[in-house]
């Protein structure tokens, strides 16, 4: 099993801002990754992706219901359903894992999303003793991106 | 011209539907939505779409499984790829298959009205 290097970490870093710089118009402001082993800053609404073959674990982007709502006004979904806002943040896992395809390959090979409200802040399955976790501000919001991702081979 | 979409976000479905009817593309006429390749198949037999916007991740059956059946129902469908997936493979793989577009997620307004009246006007 190898650690996956700072340049793998801003693949995923890149994935974020562009998301939000393209349905936006807005950049948001991506903060430096930290590592964490617990306590992992959950929101209201969580979107996991697990990936395989040639890695192991889970990408997570968790986001307060008032920010998902806002980005569905954005979008022009007027809509704003439990189940809207739990679609918004399983396709936001799902588009930034997909992008991150772009670096990593076919050989991570990404579920469909599991999406989840009120999660706790221990991860169920962690695969790293420590994972990255990366906070996302956008307008007064804040959002949190957890990339609990191994290589193994 | 008939549109069926399918991708099993139901937000993304509903952006996709919203972007055609502000764009107002006059041949265009949404025939329905599916949120897997099975039930893509079936709304397929039904309503003879002749473009399809079609996701590539999704339960029950892919989007790429999904494109092979489509076009062996029909070989002059024109089918449109909205993905993620952004590595190389796996664009190479759905063109095989039979799509003739590909438009990565996340798109704009724009750029899907582009990529679809490209692919009408192939």
């Amino acid at each position: 099993m190898s650690d996956l290097s700072e340049k793998d970490i801003e693949v995923f870093i890149e994935a974020i801002g562009s998301y939000f710089k393209q349905i936006t118009q807005e950049a948001a402001s991506i903060g430096v990754a930290y590592l964490a082993a617990n306590a992992f800053p959950m929101n209201d609404f969580t979107g996991m992706i697990k990936v395989s073959a040639d890695y192991e674990g889970a990408l997570y982007f968790s986001a307060p219901s008032a920010m998902l709502r806002h980005l569905l006004t954005v979008m022009k979904e007027t809509n704003q359903s439990e189940e809207n806002l739990l679609d918004a943040v399983g396709e936001i896992a799902n588009t930034i894992s997909g992008n991150a395809r772009k670096y990593f390959g076919e050989n991570m090979v990404i579920s469909i999303p599991e999406k989840v409200s009120g999660l706790t802040s221990k991860l169920d399955h962690q695969s790293r003793r420590h994972a990255y976790v990366i906070i996302i501000k956008w307008k007064h919001y804040s959002a949190s991106l957890i990339v609990d991702i191994s290589r193994i081979r | 011209m008939k549109l069926m979409i399918v991708d099993d976000s139901k937000i993304i479905r509903s952006r996709i539907a919203r972007i055609m009817a502000d764009a107002t593309l006059p041949a265009i006429e949404i025939v329905g939505f599916a949120a897997n390749g099975n039930d893509a198949i079936s709304l397929f037999k039904a309503t003879h779409p002749q473009v399809v916007t079609m996701d590539l991740t999704m339960p029950e059956m892919d989007g790429v499984e999904c494109t092979t059946l489509l076009t062996e129902l029909d070989s002059n469908v024109k089918i449109l790829i909205i993905s993620a997936l952004s590595d190389k493979a796996t664009a190479i793989q759905a063109l095989k298959n039979g799509a003739e577009g590909f438009l990565y997620k996340p798109f704009t307004d724009a750029e899907l009205i582009n990529a679809l009246l490209e692919l009408i006007e192939e």
